[in-house]
C-alpha cells in the first residue's frame, strides 16, 4: 500500500471519482524503487475507466513486473476537472502506484489505440513536464515509446515519440531494457542509445529518418539518416500464443470500468480478410491459444480477481476452432459460481443460438449482424462473407427460439457505393421484419413484436488495408448518404419496427485525416492541443471548429488526406513499416474490390498476402481448398 | 442458513472509495476468498450482503460493519481469515460474529457512531478548542437546522450527542446518534459549534475517523447503546 498520495485530500474530495488517481487496487504491483533498475510508466491516453479496460496494458504491466529489475506503473489521462487543477497548482502528472512524477521514470510507454487520442498524448507529456518533441528531450526525460494499432501509421505523431514499437509487445521489450541498462552504465548519449535501439527488431526511431516531399505534397522518399539504421521496420509478433505471457492477476479497479470482467484472449489475428478492416490485416496470421491453456487461465483469473463476469476476446471469435469446447467448459464451471459469461458477437447459427440461450436472457438480448453493406454486390467489394440468406436464415432460427430484437451494423461511404446499395439497408431490415412475421404467428408473440435497430458508421480508409488507395467521402456526402438511408428505411412496409442511428460526420472526418496523415500534421496536432483540443474521442469535448481553424492557419488541406484518390505507385507515409502483408497483395485486393471479386479466407486458400513469411498459425494449417460455408 | 456480522476498517487511500464501490470491492473479495456466500433468487442473482452505515468519502474508520449470509462455512474465524488473506491493506476484518436467526440487519439497527475528529492544518478556529467546546456542550439545548427531503427543520442535537470531548492534542471525541431516525452528522455539530462563536467551518476543514458503529438494546439497567460487536461490557453506554 502507498499512503503518500500525490494529491491532497482537498483536491481528491473536490474532483469527480477520486478513485481514478489513488492506485492501491487489488493486484496493483508495488516494489521498492531502490531495488530496481528501470521504472516504466505505462500509459493509456484516455480516462481511467477506458484505460483500465484495455487488455494490452494488463499484459505488459504483468509481464514487466515479473522482471526483477523493472517496476511498471500506470498512468491515465486526468479527467478535465483534475487536468485544470494540475495546471493551476503546477502539480506534475504522477504514476498511480508510486504517486511519483512521470518525469522521474526511465520510460513512458503509450498505447495508441485510436487516432482521436493524439491530443491526449500531448496532455500527458505536457502535464508531466516532458518536452513535447523528442528533439528537445534529454536524459532528464523518460524515453517515450509508443505501441498499438496506430503505430502502423505513426507519422502524424512521429516528432512526439522517441521510439515506436511495431508489433506485439510480448517479444522485444526485454532486449530494449537490457540495451537501456547498458547505455546507462556506459554513459551513452541519448542520441546514440536511440540509434542502437533502431537495431532491435520492430523498433522504429522516427528521428532517424528523413522524409522529402514532391511538389504535390506526396512523399518523394523516406530515408534513414545513418546507413546502419534499417530502411524498413517489420512488425514483431508472438509465434506461439499458448506459451506467450498472459496476466493471471490483472489489476481490479474499485470503480466500475468499461471492461469490468476477466478477459480471455482466445486467439490473435483473423482469417476473414474483410477489406475495410485494419485489424484483420495488421494481426495476421491467425494464431490460436490452446483450449486447455485457456481453461486453466479462466479459472485462475477468476480466482485472482473475484470478477463476476468473463468474456472472450478476439477478432471474429466464431472462427476459434475450439469454441464449443471452451464455452461448454465455461458454462459448466461458471454456472454454480454465479459467474456471467459475456459473449462476443458470434456468427448467428444453431450453435451460437444454443449458447446464447444458455447464458443470456433471450427476452433481453438481441441478435447482432454486421452486414456492413446493404447489397451483396457491395459486400463482395469489401469481402464480407455474410449473405442475405445467412441473415434471414439465422434470424428465422432465432425468432423460433424466442428472440425478437435485431441489431444491424452498416458502413456508409464504402468505395463504389451507389444509391442502390444504400437503399439495400432499408430493404434487408424490412426483410428481417417480414421474416419475423412469417415465422412467429400472432398468437405466439405474447404482445411483443420485432424490434430492429440499424446503425451506420462512416467508412474511413485505413493504412495497410486494400482501401488505403481509396478516397474517403466528404462530410456532405456522408450526411447525404445517411439521409438517403433514413428515407430508404422510412419507405419500407415495416418501417415502424426499424430504428435508425447514425454517427456525426465531423469526428469521422478528423479520424480520416489523422489515420492517413503524414509528418506534416504534427504541427497541427500540437497547435490544436495548444488551442485547447483534448479528449477528441469524447463527443462533448471534440471541437471540430478548432481543428478546422488550425488546419486553415497552417495551410493544411484536409482533403489532401481524405478525399484524394491515390495512384498505385504513391509512397505512403507508412510504407517503410511492414505488418507482414505486402503492398502488392493489398493493391491486388484493391483491384479485386473494384471488380467485386471475393477472396477466400485463410482456412480455405492462401491468397499470398505475405504473412506466410512468419511461418506460424493458420499459415501452417492445411487448406480446405473450397469455400467454407459461413 | 448462516448469518455473519463482521467488523472492518477503512483506512489509507481506500478512504476515497465511495459506498457503492466498497460494496463491489467486498463482492469481489468474497469471490476471491471462495466463501460459500448465499445468492438471491432470480435471473441476476446477487450476494446477500448489507452494510451498516455508509461512511462519507474521505473519512477513515476502525468500526465498519457488514452482514452476510452463507450456505456453509468451517467457522466464523475461518471466514475472517480467508477474507483477510485477499483484502487490500486498509481494509482489515477485525472481528466476526454469528447472528441468531431473525436478528435485524445491521443497517436497520444502527443507533450511534463514535468518531475522532480533528481540524485540518490551517483550517482550525482561532480560539481554544477545548475551552470553547466545553462551553458549547454545557448548554441546555444545542439547536441546529437539519436539512431534510421536505425542507429544513430546527432540531435540538443535545439529546443525541452522547459524548463530546477534546483531548490534549485537540482531537474531538464524539458519540453521536446515527441511523435513520436520530442521525447527527459530525459536520453539523462542528458547524454549529463554530457558528456559536462566530466562526465558520472551512471547506474540507475537518478530518473524520470513525471509531465504531453502535446498535441499541435494553437490559435491567435500562436503554443502552454498544458497538455492534461488543466483547467488552464496559463499552455499553446507557442513555435516557
Amino acid at each position: 500500500m502507498n499512503n503518500n498520495l500525490a494529491l491532497s485530500d482537498e483536491i481528491l474530495l473536490s474532483i469527480e471519482k477520486p478513485e481514478r488517481y489513488i492506485g492501491n487496487e487489488v493486484n496493483a504491483v508495488y516494489k521498492d524503487k531502490n531495488d530496481i533498475d528501470i521504472r516504466f510508466a505505462m500509459c493509456f491516453p484516455d480516462v481511467y475507466e477506458i484505460g483500465m479496460s484495455h487488455l494490452g496494458i494488463q499484459i505488459l504491466y504483468g509481464m514487466f513486473n515479473e522482471y526483477k529489475d523493472v517496476w511498471c506503473e500506470r498512468v491515465y489521462s486526468p479527467w478535465m476537472d483534475l487536468d485544470k487543477v494540475l495546471r493551476e497548482k503546477n502539480i506534475p502528472l504522477f504514476a498511480l502506484e508510486s504517486q511519483e512524477p512521470i518525469k522521474d521514470f526511465d520510460f513512458l510507454g503509450v498505447t495508441i489505440q485510436y487516432e482521436m487520442c493524439y491530443t491526449n498524448i500531448l496532455q500527458i507529456l505536457d502535464l508531466s513536464n516532458i518536452p513535447l518533441r523528442s528533439e528537445d528531450r534529454t536524459w532528464d526525460d523518460p524515453i517515450v515509446i509508443g505501441g498499438g494499432p496506430c503505430t502502423y501509421n505513426p507519422e502524424p505523431i512521429a516528432p512526439f515519440f522517441d521510439i515506436f514499437y511495431i508489433g506485439e509487445g510480448e517479444t522485444e521489450y526485454r532486449n530494449l531494457f537490457d540495451l537501456y541498462k547498458e547505455a546507462k552504465k556506459n554513459g551513452t548519449s541519448r542520441a546514440d542509445f536511440l540509434r542502437q535501439v533502431s537495431h532491435i527488431k520492430g523498433m522504429y526511431v522516427p528521428s532517424l529518418y528523413n522524409v522529402s516531399y514532391k511538389e504535390d505534397g506526396t512523399i518523394a522518399s523516406m530515408e534513414p539518416v545513418y546507413s546502419d539504421v534499417p530502411a524498413t521496420v517489420d512488425k514483431v509478433m508472438v509465434s506461439d500464443m499458448s506459451s506467450a505471457y498472459y496476466p493471471m492477476k490483472p489489476v481490479v479497479p474499485y470503480i466500475k470500468v468499461t471492461q469490468d470482467r476477466v478477459v480471455l484472449e482466445v486467439m490473435r489475428g483473423c482469417i476473414r480478410g474483410c477489406r475495410f478492416c485494419q485489424a484483420g490485416m495488421l494481426y495476421r496470421p491467425l494464431r490460436q491459444r490452446n483450449v486447455e491453456v485457456l481453461k486453466k487461465y479462466a479459472m485462475e483469473m477468476l480466482k485472482n480477481t473475484g470478477h463476476e463476469e468473463i468474456s472472450l476476446s478476439s477478432l471474429s471469435t466464431s472462427d476459434y476452432t475450439e469454441l464449443p469446447e471452451l464455452i461448454d467448459f465455461l458454462i459448466k464451471e461458471c454456472g454454480d459460481k454465479k459467474i456471467n459469461i459475456s459473449l462476443p458477437s458470434l456468427r448467428i447459427d444453431a450453435f451460437s443460438l444454443d449458447v446464447m440461450n444458455k447464458v443470456q436472457d433471450v427476452k433481453k438480448s438481441s441478435l447482432t449482424f454486421a452486414p456492413e453493406a446493404g447489397s451483396q454486390r457491395l459486400r463482395n467489394v469489401i469481402n464480407k462473407g455474410l449473405t442475405e440468406e445467412d441473415i434471414l436464415g439465422g434470424s428465422h432460427e432465432a425468432f423460433l427460439g424466442g428472440w425478437n430484437r435485431v441489431k444491424l451494423y452498416f458502413m456508409l461511404g464504402i468505395p463504389t457505393e451507389t444509391d442502390e446499395d444504400i437503399l439495400g439497408i432499408g430493404d434487408i431490415a424490412n426483410k428481417i421484419a417480414k421474416e419475423y412475421f412469417d415465422t412467429v404467428p400472432k398468437e405466439k408473440r405474447n404482445g411483443r413484436s420485432i424490434e430492429i435497430v440499424a446503425s451506420t458508421s462512416f467508412f474511413i480508409p485505413k493504412p495497410f488495408t486494400p482501401f488505403q488507395w481509396a478516397p474517403m467521402n466528404t462530410k456532405e456526402e456522408f450526411l447525404d448518404k445517411a439521409n438517403k438511408t433514413r428515407k430508404g428505411i422510412m419507405e419500407q412496409l415495416n418501417q415502424r419496427h426499424i430504428k435508425y442511428n447514425w454517427h456525426e460526420a465531423d469526428a469521422s472526418m478528423m479520424e480520416g485525416v489523422l489515420a492517413r496523415g503524414d509528418r506534416k500534421l504534427a504541427d497541427a496536432i500540437e497547435a490544436a492541443y495548444k488551442k485547447g483540443c483534448i479528449y477528441d474521442a469524447w463527443g462533448d469535448y471534440f471541437h471540430y471548429d478548432k481543428w478546422l481553424e488550425t488546419f486553415d492557419e497552417l495551410g493544411i488541406d484536409m482533403y489532401f488526406y481524405t478525399s484524394r484518390v491515390r495512384k498505385e505507385d504513391e509512397i505512403f507515409p507508412w510504407d517503410f513499416l511492414g505488418c507482414g502483408v505486402s503492398k502488392k497483395f493489398l493493391y491486388r485486393e484493391w483491384q479485386n474490390a473494384q471488380a467485386g471479386k471475393v477472396t477466400p479466407n485463410c482456412r480455405m486458400n492462401c491468397s499470398g498476402c505475405g504473412a506466410l513469411s512468419y511461418g506460424v498459425g493458420v499459415c501452417k494449417e492445411p487448406k480446405t481448398g473450397e469455400a467454407v460455408h459461413d | 442458513m448462516i448469518k455473519l456480522r463482521l467488523k472492518f476498517t477503512k483506512n489509507g487511500p481506500i478512504r476515497f472509495i465511495g459506498h457503492l464501490d466498497l460494496q463491489r470491492y467486498f463482492q469481489k473479495a468474497i469471490r476471491r476468498a471462495d466463501i460459500d456466500i448465499k445468492y438471491s433468487e432470480g435471473y441476476s442473482p446477487h450476494q446477500v450482503i448489507s452494510f451498516a452505515q455508509p461512511l462519507s468519502v474521505g473519512a477513515t474508520s476502525d468500526g465498519e460493519y457488514m452482514d452476510m449470509q452463507l450456505n456453509s462455512m468451517v467457522s466464523p474465524e475461518d471466514v475472517m481469515n480467508r477474507l483477510n488473506e485477499v483484502m487490500n491493506e486498509g481494509v482489515e476484518i477485525l472481528d466476526i460474529t454469528e447472528l441468531p436467526e431473525g436478528a435485524p440487519k445491521a443497517m436497520t439497527a444502527v443507533a450511534a457512531a463514535e468518531y475522532v475528529v480533528r481540524f485540518r492544518e490551517g483550517k482550525e478556529p482561532s480560539f481554544n478548542i477545548k475551552e470553547k467546546l466545553e462551553e458549547y456542550y454545557a448548554q441546555e439545548t444545542l439547536p441546529a437546522i437539519k436539512k431534510t427531503k421536505s425542507g429544513e427543520k430546527e432540531i435540538d442535537m443535545k439529546p443525541f450527542i452522547y459524548k463530546l470531548e477534546v483531548d490534549e492534542d485537540n482531537n474531538i471525541h464524539m458519540l453521536l446518534g446515527a441511523g435513520s431516525v436520530n442521525n447527527i452528522k459530525v459536520a453539523m455539530v462542528i458547524e454549529n459549534f463554530l457558528k456559536h462563536f462566530d466562526e465558520e467551518l472551512q471547506e474540507f476543514g475537518i478530518i473524520i475517523h470513525r471509531i465504531d458503529t453502535y446498535t441499541e438494546g435494553d437490559d435491567e439497567k435500562g436503554h443502552y447503546i454498544e458497538p455492534f460487536i461488543c466483547r467488552d461490557p464496559e463499552k455499553r453506554v446507557y442513555i435516557a
